[in-house]
């Protein structure tokens, strides 16, 4: 049973790193219906970020992570600036700004690549790598961290679309882009500020996830698969569906593993066939978005 | 206009040109053949059909590891394994393209992109069906009626498919069914309002192209003689979107100009950074995105017209 | 050379005359968002040859009508039989398989064809058949290609696009736009056509010459059904109009009974300057 129970610690912190993968998407696709591939190279260059500033550098974690951050956010906010804004003020085809990620999703990656090397990189954790017990419950002290602070991004999230004024900009910008310019909300901020965050959520989970997997310049696609999985799952139209997509992702692919008797390699197939099985039944997601107004 | 006559000539041509090599060279010319063959494919499907897929590089895969399995394993005699490959092929390209039709833009793209990863994970556990991540390799093709057919002669038979996949898109893009694509690439509702039944077309477009990746994949197994994991992974899917994109979306020429241009490009590129030409062609890839959506063939087309015009 | 692109003799009809069987017929046609009622208990009769108007105030179901009879929405209750042939419920390309063609109010072309090319879309249901028969390209093949570029271009000039044959649409004008609609509806050697406020954005000269387009169609034989706001244009050219309101027909005739009918002043008294109009 505490075996279980610590599979599902375990579970539960990988679901939150999807689940931030997710959120990445949607604070883009949201208010500027563009999908991007890229956020797994945003994760990834993070992964690489941490290792520089922690391990090379050997600066204290919250100095670390907060200049990653930082250095994240505005990779994103430069990404929109050049592949993005151009296209969307021109007019361009929706493919068009995906289109262009997908190319910066091989710039980020070959960037790295040569400048890093093929080798994956270690990323130290933030509370090292002893394992915390709370009565039944146990697990690393890196997964709780994990746990605790996406509950924390998610909280500022849904904070930030529920409360805030510029967070109703950005659910108004995704309902109609037009009727909320009119209305007089900057569409160029509110653009720029989705790449920057997104960036950053992306930045977060790179960070949090490199502990365990190391930083490696191929980590990027998986995790974007996965993340996207785990939006589809949840429901694209709510940040609590990313999370939801992100913990049942999760959850499926652990029990799939230590249960169920399949070579663990096909364990990988997981993801991906929920994906599809998720995209072909109900490409909706699980949870509905809340703006049904007639 | 091409004719027969055309074809014959450019087959000639082609042909001849695979004796004149020697053995590294032919290597460079039969890849070049299959890229062009691919992007050609790859460019009715997702340039005039208007698909957003990522499984045209995996049904390569399926044809190519199809031959060796079916030579090898199962152990049909040739034509057997020839007939029963296009039949593997064919099938599964229907089997995919009839739910997989259902999505559109980008939910296609990413069922199509787990379905490639899928058929990555699948062959890396398939065991001693597949050799696992280590592939298959140490076979070569059968003597056909005793006849071992190999080196120059190999190259014709690339020329073959390559003119015999480009008759066949060809026809397909200048008849009804080339206006449907595009009519449903270009506006579904207008489409079905003529008359055009949507599912149908998508249907067949995806069918038709896949099983011509996978054909592809037959003539495939015998260039290396080897097949593995990584070859039939997504940086080639993404590196066949870079060709028709770069060399013009929706145009054959397009398709062969970006197919040679991105496939000879790191042999000029390689003495300046190496391994790394996915850099350039990410960066070109973004560059022609935000520059010049119609690709290559878009300023060729620009500079005839000109010309004309002048 | 008439609409059908053949010469005239064949299948030309007269005016169509109201007892002659009807081409199109629905009955009981009713239509139900959730808890709105579009439409409800609609029977209508087209002819050959004849204009039928459909109009109504704002709201009044002639959209859903319309989009009913093309296919674009499933009625939820009646029947629409068409030259004897149950068709309710049957989707928009299969009406139009069978010859029911439509227009849309803000046009729809295919942008990355030329106006030629929008035309030979609209042969689809003449040209399309076997894909073997395409690959193999035999001689039949490539006339039917020959024939089909060469009809296109005519109902290209019959519309009045004459010198726009290889333009890209994307340098139409919306009257132009309009024109390619027709010309792409007709392509398809429809029975049926369906205007869906075919005057809508045009300039007066433009309206002119769109009766004058319209009127040669039903003398073909084709029969015409249009939904229109535009009164004068509409009552200057239907022989029969149907009036709805809230989803029910309130009154049906020629344009002169219809302007006389308490009923359809009534619907319009928020409207009256349409009415004047008329």
């Amino acid at each position: 049973m505490s075996d279980f129970l610590e599979l599902m610690v375990g579970a539960a912190a990988s679901g939150c790193i999807y689940a931030l993968v997710a959120l990445s998407y949607l604070l883009i696709t949201r208010p500027t219906g563009v999908i991007n591939f890229a956020v797994g190279e945003w994760a990834m260059v993070a992964a690489f970020g941490g290792f520089l500033a922690l391990s090379r550098f050997e600066l204290p974690y919250p100095v670390g992570m907060a200049i990653v951050l930082v250095a994240m956010a505005s990779v994103g906010w430069i990404t929109e600036r050049i592949a993005v804004r151009p296209l969307l003020e021109k007019g361009a085809p929706p493919l068009a700004p995906i289109l262009a990620l997908l190319g910066m999703l091989v710039v980020f990656r070959e960037i790295v690549s040569v400048s890093m090397g093929p080798d994956p990189q270690p990323v130290p954790p933030m509370f090292g790598y002893g394992r915390l017990e709370l009565g039944l419950v146990a697990g690393s002290y890196q997964s709780f961290f994990i746990i605790g602070v996406t509950a924390v991004v998610f909280g500022a999230a849904w904070y930030f679309f529920e409360r805030t004024l510029a967070g109703r900009s950005f659910e108004a910008v995704a309902i109609d882009r037009r009727a909320a310019a009119l209305m007089g909300i900057n569409l160029r901020r509110v653009t720029t500020l989705a790449f920057a965050g997104s960036a950053a959520v992306a930045a977060l989970a790179g960070l949090m996830v490199s502990p365990n997997v190391s930083a490696h310049y191929l980590m990027g696609l998986p995790l974007a698969i996965q993340g996207f999985t785990a939006l589809v799952i949840g429901g694209v139209g709510r940040v609590e569906g990313a999370l939801l997509g992100g913990l049942i992702l999760a959850v499926a692919e652990q029990v799939t593993v230590r249960y169920a008797p399949i070579p663990p390699g096909l364990a990988q197939g997981v993801p991906l066939v929920l994906l599809i099985v998720f995209l072909l039944l109900r490409p909706t997601g699980l949870l509905r978005a809340r703006e049904s107004r007639a | 206009m091409k004719s027969l006559a055309g074809f014959l000539l450019a087959g000639l041509v082609l042909s001849a040109v695979a004796f004149m090599l020697g053995s590294y060279q032919t290597d460079v010319y039969r890849k070049l053949l299959l890229w062009i063959t691919l992007a050609l494919g790859y460019n009715f499907l997702f340039g005039i059909a208007g698909q957003v897929a990522f499984s045209h590089f995996t049904f390569y895969g399926i044809g190519a590891y199809a031959m060796v399995i079916l030579l090898f394993q199962v152990g049909l005699p040739l034509p057997l394994a020839i007939v029963a490959g296009i039949v593997v092929c064919v099938v599964l390209a229907l089997v995919v393209a009839i739910p997989a039709t259902r999505l559109e833009g980008f939910y296609l793209a990413l069922a199509t992109l787990a379905f490639a990863q899928l058929f990555i994970v699948v062959l890396n556990e398939g065991g001693s069906v597949t050799g696992g991540p280590g592939g298959l390799a140490n076979y070569r093709l059968p003597d056909i009626l005793g006849v071992r057919v190999t080196g120059p002669w190999y190259t014709v038979v690339i020329v073959f498919l390559l003119l015999g996949t480009l008759a066949v898109l060809w026809r397909l893009d200048r008849s009804w069914f080339g206006r449907a694509c595009r009519a449903v690439r270009d506006d579904p509702q207008a489409a079905q309002a003529m008359g055009i039944n949507i599912r149908t077309t998508r249907i067949v477009a995806y069918a038709v192209t896949s099983a011509l990746a996978g054909v592809a994949g037959m003539v495939y197994a015998f260039v290396d003689n080897t097949v593995n994991p990584p070859i039939f992974g997504l940086e080639n899917a993404f590196l066949l979107l870079f060709m028709v994109i770069v060399g013009g979306s929706g145009r054959p020429a397009g398709a062969i100009v970006g197919a040679i241009l991105l496939y000879l490009l790191p042999f000029f590129l390689s003495p300046l950074i190496g391994h790394h030409h996915a850099l350039v062609f990410g960066v070109v890839m973004v560059a022609v995105v935000l520059f010049q959506p119609k690709g290559l063939i878009g300023i060729w087309d620009g500079w005839m017209t000109r010309r004309r015009a002048a | 050379m008439n609409a059908r692109g053949r010469q005239p003799g064949h299948g030309d009809k007269a005016v169509a005359s109201t007892q002659a069987r009807p081409l199109l017929v629905a009955r009981g046609l009713a239509k139900q968002f959730g808890g709105l009622q579009a439409v409800a208990d609609l029977d209508l009769d087209v002819h050959e040859g004849e204009i039928l108007g459909v109009i109504g105030p704002n709201g009044a179901g002639k959209s859903t009508t319309f989009n009913m009879i093309a296919g674009a929405l499933e009625p939820t209750q009646g029947t629409l039989v068409f030259d004897g042939e149950d068709l309710t419920g049957l989707p928009a390309h299969a009406m139009a398989g069978r010859g029911i063609m439509r227009t849309f109010q803000h046009n729809k072309p295919f942008a990355s064809m030329t106006v030629r090319e929008n035309v030979m879309v609209g042969m689809h249901r003449r040209l399309k058949g076997s894909l073997w028969r395409v690959l193999l390209a035999g001689a039949g093949v490539v006339r039917a290609e020959r024939e089909a570029v060469r009809r296109a271009d005519e109902l290209v000039s019959f519309v009045g696009l004459g010198d726009w044959h290889d333009a890209d649409v994307d340098t139409l004008s919306f009257g132009q736009g309009r024109l390619l609609e027709i010309a792409r509806a007709l392509a398809a050697e429809p029975r049926l056509i369906l205007f869906d406020e075919p005057a809508a954005g045009l300039t007066p000269a433009e309206c002119e010459r769109l009766t004058d387009i319209i009127r040669q169609i039903a003398r073909q034989g084709i029969a015409v059904l249009l939904i229109e706001h535009d009164m004068r244009f509409l009552m200057g050219l239907a022989d029969r109009v149907v009036v709805l309101n809230f989803g029910r027909k309130i009154a049906q005739g020629t344009p002169a009974e219809i302007r006389a009918d308490p009923a359809v002043v009534e619907a319009y008294l928020g409207n009256v300057g349409a009415m004047a109009d008329a």
